[in-house]
């Protein structure tokens, strides 16, 4: 069994491209791949922002399942603790630099779930968003707004959630660990055994 | 002694196709767009994608091999491209013939499984499965084919068989080799991981099966090796069917007819599960085939 | 002493010394010592053989009123080499995972067999070491398993019955043993015709089960796979490697000795001489069937069996084309064969040895564990899938090219299927061992032994220098096949293609330089250990095994389940039952302990002694 050390998602050396650096940029922002983690009711707004009424691909947006060559992280929806964990490692595991869109109300501050025992009600807590859609649902325009603001942030260099992430990651496990408890990734892990 | 012509003629060539290449995906990805009438991508989207990972400030590696595949896959992709005669360019096609370029188009294949198999993420080594069996179902068709192009010529040599077009016409003007074509188109598709045969990456079941853990540098890489072999490949087949090209226009006209056929074929097809893709190519294309070998034997 | 006897018996002596002594470290001294002799008398030949004036090295004997003729010819020195190389690797295996004086005796007396065979100018010496190395071979079988000892043995005695009575013929009507003298005879006849065609075609027939079952052809390579498996595996890369390839010697001395009679005979159909057709056909059947099989194993030793089988195929294959270059192309797969299969089996012996595991299901991760075995079996994948420039893809390339010159299409299309099967099958190989989720059990793997190590690399190195030069082996081959291939030591040119493969090497090495500064200008890779992958989100636990081992190619099996329902190994064992059973209805119906049944058939056997005369 490898022990997931606390440090092992953000003591690695970031490679800065003195040369190209400002080619990366241009590329980083006219190229987003989505990992669409569709877990509310928001994932049925992906349809027609994909096909041809709103069509993101002109902007280089792209659905993508591998979350390693992913950039941009929707998360659609509520978050419930059992996503959530998903929700994390999944960020961990996509490469910096990386973004993370909240897509409707519930992600800000639980939206209609606002008193439910089993729903996380600030998303923001556990990893950092980049830009956060109000709405119950976001109409797709809104999310095709959200998506601007974010190619602007990126820009602008403002995007910088993953940076956020690394220097407050004590912070963010913390709260990660408040919700779920200590060494949940093994004892989630596990879980699994009796059920295969 | 070293033929400094040559050598930049095969630099300039390396170059030329891996940007023909990422326009050819471009050109995939808008074609796709435009018939399910989106109005897609810029047609240079995907160089901005390969920028975009070879940009990613970190980069995962699940070992020696793990590194190693992409650039295999990569370095045997340029090699397959420099023994092809590319319109006017000769490169290196004298060294090496239709079999030996037959088999250096796949060799990337294992390069990617490589790397992909040593990740130990069950969805690459179900992408990697799926891929074998594809090669293993298309391996029959796709030779026939050859086959029988190679009996009706007369030669294995690519630039024989460009010359020997040049003067009594095109491949596809052959009744027989006309069934040849059909073959190989079919099998073309396979060939470039489309539908009905994107078995192998299946994006929405297995998650781009070999590719799921590769991110940043090593999908770069991936990615120019994906242009660079679009590149061979048309070229693979428009010189043998479509009788070559005498300059770089002629051939990039003709390379794009075959891949507007291949993307045409792409978006109105759904995919086939692999043992259907199996007992597809040893029906039809199989039959097909074997008519056109023994017709031009 | 003849330096030819030296070489011929030095294993065998060796053998007994080291059976007899039976002390750890002798013992392997002795037996390593026995195999290096033949290999040095070999190199000491090569001026003699290759050079500007060939010239064949012939030694007589009589034992017991048999004149017995050895001699050392173009080919047999060809054979042979590869014979002692693969022993000499051999041996350096045995030395770590064998620790019986009995395996190392039959080890070398199947040597001295397969030497004796390939050196032997005619029939009785060739018929004798033919059953001595069937012999140790099967004693080798025989300490692991008795099932499948009696499998190969059954199928040995009846190749060695057919070889018998095809010699007999031809003795009966030649009336000489030596294979000049038939050699002559029989070209006179296919002129004269005195020999019936349907008694050539029978003599071909009893040739073809004889050879067909050392070779391992479809449908008489039942005992292979069994055979193969069960025995040392360090032996087994020289049974495979070696033994098989005395029956791809036997196809080749039947083109010798018979191929203008058989041609007078059997007659041309569509430009392909009848006779040649037929192996060839056999080839292409042995080629698919056994390579389907092949990926369809769950067993890592059954694996490289069945495709041992597989790649003999083309060795037939090649020969039953039956050009001039096709012959060059069948004699360099037997040496690319012998080359990469007899590391994949130093490779399975190192395997074995370190896990004592042998099913797919079992192994996983080791490529961290025993990397060097690990860069060994990579060079054998490579030279077998036949990824250029490798020793594997130079005979493949001849095979193909000659295949379709010859206007065989169908059975080159069988190449093309058979080697997408080999891909396939050797990367599975590759996944399952070395790759994915290491089982908790392999934790304290190490690394193989060194004379293992040094086995490996004797035949590693082979696969990447005629991989590199095959015009090296080309040339050789040239001298008695009339130059079917020109080029220089990197350059293979046939009448209608070209190979260069010391340019194939340079341009991938180039491509690979460029990818590589790619690589490099990236980001600096930071190690993530195996569970660290993408499960749809899911956290990953090394305490359940995630890797695919079991039924691989199930999807495979799926769309051949209509072939996959028939099974030669079937057939044979009902045809084992019904022999049995009428054995049981013979015994039940007159030995059934009566005695006066027993008066009865006296009687009756008298009365007809008696109508006859004889009384």
């Amino acid at each position: 069994m490898s022990e997931r050390k606390n440090d092992e998602f953000i003591s690695y050396e970031l490679k800065e491209f003195k040369l190209f650096e400002p080619l990366f940029r241009w590329a980083r922002k006219k190229s987003l791949w989505i990992v669409a983690f569709c877990t509310g009711c928001g994932g049925i707004e992906m349809p027609p922002l994909a096909t041809a009424r709103y069509d993101f691909e002109r902007f280089g947006i792209m659905p993508n399942p591998a979350p390693r060559m992913g950039d941009l992280f929707l998360i659609t929806g509520y978050v419930t603790p059992k996503t959530l964990k998903r929700i994390i490692i999944t960020y961990e595991m996509m490469q910096d630099p990386k973004y993370v869109l909240a897509h409707g109300s519930c992600p800000i501050n639980g939206g209609v779930y606002w008193d439910s025992y089993n729903v996380v009600k600030q998303l923001d807590k556990y990893i950092p968003i980049d830009v956060a859609i109000a709405g119950c649902m976001p109409r797709a325009e809104a999310v095709m707004q959200g998506i601007m603001d974010i190619i602007r942030k990126i820009e602008n260099g403002e995007a910088d959630g993953w940076k956020r992430y690394r220097e407050n990651y004590e912070w963010y496990r913390k709260n990660q660990d408040e919700l779920f408890g200590e060494g949940w990734r093994e004892k989630d892990a596990k879980r699994w055994l009796a059920w295969l | 002694m070293f033929d400094w012509k040559l050598a930049l003629e095969a630099i300039g060539m390396v170059i030329y196709a891996t940007f023909m290449g990422f326009i050819f995906m471009g050109i995939e990805r808008k074609a796709m767009a435009r018939i399910q009438r989106r109005i897609g991508p810029p047609i240079y989207q995907p160089i901005i994608d390969t920028l975009k990972l070879l940009g990613k400030k970190e980069s995962v590696s699940h070992g020696l091999i793990y590194d190693f595949g992409p650039v295999f896959a990569l370095g045997a992709s340029i090699t397959a491209l420099l023994f092809i005669p590319i319109a006017n360019f000769q490169l290196f096609s004298s060294n090496a013939d239709l079999i030996v370029v037959a088999y250096l188009l796949e060799v990337p294949m294992l390069g990617i499984m490589l790397g992909a198999m040593s990740s130990g993420n069950p969805y690459s080594a179900l992408g990697v499965q799926r891929g074998l069996l594809t090669m293993v179902a298309m391996q029959l068709p796709y030779g026939l084919a050859l086959i029988a192009l190679i009996q009706h010529w007369g030669t294995f040599k690519l630039s024989n068989i460009v010359a020997l077009q040049q003067v009594h016409g095109w491949s596809i003007t052959v009744p027989a080799l006309l069934l040849a074509f059909i073959v190989f188109d079919i099998v073309f598709q396979a060939l470039l991981g489309l539908e009905p045969f994107d078995i192998v990456s299946a994006p929405a079941e297995i998650s781009m099966g070999p590719m799921v853990e590769y991110g940043g540098k090593h999908a770069a890489l991936l990615f120019t090796q994906h242009a660079v072999q679009l590149f061979a490949e048309t070229a693979f087949f428009a010189v043998l069917f479509l009788g070559g090209a005498s300059n770089l226009l002629e051939l990039l006209v003709k390379q794009i007819a075959v891949l507007f056929i291949a993307i045409f074929v792409a978006s109105i097809y759904p995919r086939f599960t692999i043992d259907q893709a199996a007992k597809f190519f040893w029906k039809w294309p199989t039959i097909i085939g074997i008519i056109a070998v023994l017709l031009t034997m | 002493m003849n330096e030819l006897m030296i070489m011929l018996f030095a294993p065998l002596v060796a053998g007994f010394i080291a059976w007899a002594l039976d002390v750890r470290g002798i013992r392997e001294a002795v037996g390593v010592l026995g195999t290096l002799v033949p290999l040095g008398v070999l190199a000491k030949y090569y001026s003699t053989i290759a050079g500007s004036n060939p010239e064949v090295v012939t030694q007589t004997i009589t034992v017991g009123g048999f004149k017995l003729i050895f001699q050392l010819n173009t080919i047999s020195w060809y054979f042979a080499t590869i014979a002692s190389l693969i022993g000499v690797a051999m041996a350096f295996g045995m030395v770590s995972t064998s620790r019986s004086s009995y395996e190392w005796l039959f080890a070398l007396m199947s040597y001295t067999g397969v030497l004796g065979v390939f050196l032997s100018g005619d029939f009785v010496g060739f018929f004798l070491f033919w059953e001595l190395m069937t012999f140790a071979s099967f004693m080798m079988v025989l300490k692991r398993s008795r099932h499948e000892s009696l499998k190969y043995f059954v199928l040995s005695v009846i190749g060695a019955y057919a070889m018998l009575i095809a010699i007999g013929i031809l003795y009966a009507k030649i009336g000489a043993l030596d294979f000049g003298t038939i050699r002559q005879a029989l070209y006179m006849d296919a002129m004269l015709g005195s020999i019936s065609k349907s008694l050539t075609a029978l003599v071909f027939l009893l040739f073809l089960t004889a050879f067909g079952v050392k070779a391992g052809a479809v449908p008489l390579h039942v005992w292979a796979p069994g055979a193969y498996s069960e025995v040392d595996q360090s032996y087994t890369a020289f049974f495979s490697g070696a033994l098989s390839k005395a029956g791809a010697y036997g196809f080749l001395l039947l083109y010798i000795l018979m191929g203008a009679k058989l041609v007078a005979a059997l007659g041309i159909w569509h430009n392909h001489m009848v006779f040649s057709y037929i192996i060839a056909w056999l080839g292409a059947i042995t080629v698919v069937v056994a390579g389907f099989l092949a990926v369809l194993q769950e067993d890592i030793r059954k694996l490289f069996a069945y495709s041992s089988v597989s790649q003999v195929g083309y060795i037939l294959l090649g020969l039953g084309i039956g050009t001039p270059l096709g012959f060059t192309g069948a004699l360099f797969h037997v040496l690319s064969h012998a080359v990469f299969k007899g590391l994949f089996w130093l490779v399975v012996a190192a395997l074995v040895l370190r896990t004592g595991k042998t099913r797919f299901e079992d192994f996983g991760g080791l490529a961290e564990k025993m990397p060097i075995t690990f860069a060994m079996s990579l060079i054998a994948v490579l030279s077998l899938a036949g990824i250029p420039p490798m020793a594997g893809f130079a005979s493949k390339w001849l095979i193909y090219e000659a295949a379709i010159s010859a206007h065989m299409p169908l059975v080159a299309g069988a190449i093309f299927l058979g080697s997408a099967l080999a891909f396939a099958y050797v990367v599975r190989f590759l996944y399952a061992v070395w790759f994915g989720q290491r089982p908790s059990d392999l934790e304290d793997v190490k690394e193989a032994p060194l004379p293992l190590l040094i086995g490996m690399a004797i035949l590693a190195i082979p696969n990447i220098v005629f991989g590199v030069a095959p015009g090296l082996v080309t040339e050789y081959l040239g001298k008695f096949l009339g130059n079917p291939v020109g080029g220089n030591y990197y350059k293979l040119v046939t009448p209608t293609g070209t190979y260069n493969a010391l340019l194939v090497a340079v341009l991938l090495v180039f491509g690979l330089a460029i990818a590589g500064l790619i690589f490099i200008y990236g980001a600096k890779t930071r190690r993530i250990p195996v569970t660290n992958t993408y499960q749809s989100g899911n956290p990953v636990t090394e305490d359940y095994n995630l890797s695919m081992r079991r039924n691989f190619y199930r999807p495979l099996a799926e769309a051949l389940d209509f072939w996959l329902k028939y099974s030669w190994d079937r057939f044979y064992e009902r045809l084992a039952g019904i022999a049995e059973d009428f054995a049981d209805f013979l015994r039940e119906g007159f030995y059934n302990g009566n005695v006066q049944s027993y008066a009865w058939y006296l009687a009756v056997v008298l009365l007809i002694l008696a109508l006859w005369g004889v009384l």
